[in-house]
């Protein structure tokens, strides 16, 4: 991660520097404004900060190491066209951007899902691939603020919620397509979506700006 | 249920990207039913994208390969976009012509193209494109629909793609215009764009146009989808020419 302005630092376990998601967000903008007049440094800061947080979501959604590459520069050289595509009343900058590369990479499951239920019946397969997220909130001790917070209020949803939810956006699956996979009722599907997050908004709310 | 909460629930739906379209229908007439002030349907939009954009953050960060960064800068350099238009060379088999003397519709958008504003755009550094490329024999093609004036200009064969309208109405807010090249296997995007304050619009994308059938043009939020979410307001037929 780039260099950020020591106020917003805060106390955090050993070995560790937390910067506030507030000095976060601040930062973020301030590296947009630059971009919007042509910094290539802070597209480079922009890239360094959030592109590890990209390329991990590309890869776990679209599952294949260089199409993930490929979402991810996508997603960021839309964003070095268009930077003022941000509007500051529409959340932060970190989830606009992660907003960016996630609809990529769905879009390019649903392409692949697409080809595939053609050719096959695969019930059930991507079910296992989703690595139960909230399962490692006792073995990882050393995370970053955001992410031990994140996966905590991921650990405490019910869990037939938080299935829901994990396959929707980390899987990449429509709604209907888990309905299939679990052999729910649609029904059964969208309100389990939908408790699950007002429970994540109210869990989380404590960290937005 | 409530009056939003059939809004709240496809919202959260379309904010994990597990929306189809059919409810992506549902969720447009509901929040037009609601109409454009609505600030509750605003702010649980706002909230439920925020919130799902955080989940990417409890994923372990993915060591940048070596040499993206540089090779993300170098294509930003380039031609601020990169789309992977060329998927197998079908050009030989389309059938091409100079459209320059054909296309009358568009003489109003590209003399003011060739008259100053967009020769100034071409100018800046950033772009690294040479206006003799856009002025001089290229294959001009106007796009069709209510949206405005738009074409593009083109050399077969080449990478380089100019865009450039006018009259074009500023897309509603949060939204931008994105560009999309019709292949055999669907939609593939190109830039998102904003007109200028005064309906005018120019820009450069380094692509090659040898597998596009078509292109459209859709308002999409501003983040720019992989994928078209509405109908288009502007197309343009290649395999015309």
């Amino acid at each position: 991660m780039d260099a950020v302005p020591a106020r917003g630092r805060e106390t955090s376990p050993p070995g560790e520097t937390v910067v506030t998601v507030e000095q976060l967000e601040v930062d973020d903008r301030e590296l947009l404004r630059r971009l919007g007049a042509g910094d290539e440094e802070a597209f480079r800061g922009l890239f360094r900060r959030y592109g590890p947080s990209a390329l991990a979501l590309a890869r776990r959604v679209a599952r294949q190491p260089f199409l993930a590459e490929e979402i991810v520069q996508e997603a960021f050289l839309a964003v070095w066209r268009n930077p003022h595509g941000y509007e500051e009343g529409r959340g932060s900058v970190r989830t606009w951007l992660m907003g960016m590369v996630h609809h990529r990479a769905v879009d390019a499951v649903r392409r692949e899902e697409a080809q595939r239920r053609r050719a096959e019946d695969v019930a059930g397969a991507s079910i296992e691939e989703v690595e139960d997220l909230a399962e490692q909130v006792i073995e990882e001790v050393d995370l970053p603020r955001e992410r031990r917070a994140v996966r905590a209020a991921l650990g405490e949803l019910p869990e037939e919620q938080r299935q829901v939810i994990e396959l929707m956006y980390f899987g990449g699956l429509s709604q209907s397509t888990i309905a299939e996979r679990l052999s729910l009722p649609l029904g059964t599907v969208k309100s389990r979506t939908l408790l699950g997050m007002r429970r994540l908004r109210t869990a989380l709310g404590g960290l937005e700006r | 249920m409530t009056d939003h909460e059939r809004i709240e629930e496809l919202l959260a739906v379309r904010a994990l990207g597990g929306l189809e379209p059919g409810d992506a229908v549902e969720l447009e007439r509901e929040m037009a039913s609601h109409g454009p002030t609505c600030a509750e349907c605003r702010g649980l939009a706002v909230q439920l994208e925020e919130t799902a954009g955080r989940l990417a953050f409890a994923l372990d960060p993915s060591p940048l390969p070596l040499g993206m960064e540089d090779r993300l800068v170098a294509l930003a350099r380039e031609g601020a976009a990169v789309v992977p238009f060329r998927r197998g060379d079908r050009s030989s088999t389309r059938r091409r012509a100079n459209v320059w003397r054909a296309v009358v519709g568009v003489a109003a958008a590209f003399a003011l193209f060739a008259g100053g504003w967009a020769l100034r755009d071409l100018t800046e550094p950033s772009t690294q494109v040479d206006p003799a490329l856009a002025l001089e024999g290229a294959e001009v093609v106007t796009f069709e629909g209510e949206g405005g004036n738009l074409a593009i200009a083109y050399h077969p064969g080449v990478a380089g793609v100019y865009i450039f309208g006018s009259g074009l109405a500023a897309p509603p807010e949060g939204q931008v215009y994105e560009v999309w090249m019709i292949q055999e296997d669907g939609p593939v995007p190109g830039p998102c764009l904003t007109p200028r304050a005064d309906g005018s619009l120019f820009t450069y994308v380094h692509a090659e146009l040898g597998t596009t059938d078509s292109m459209a043009v859709t308002v999409e939020p501003s983040s720019c989808p992989g994928a078209p979410t509405g109908e288009p307001i502007l197309t343009a037929d290649l395999t015309a020419l």
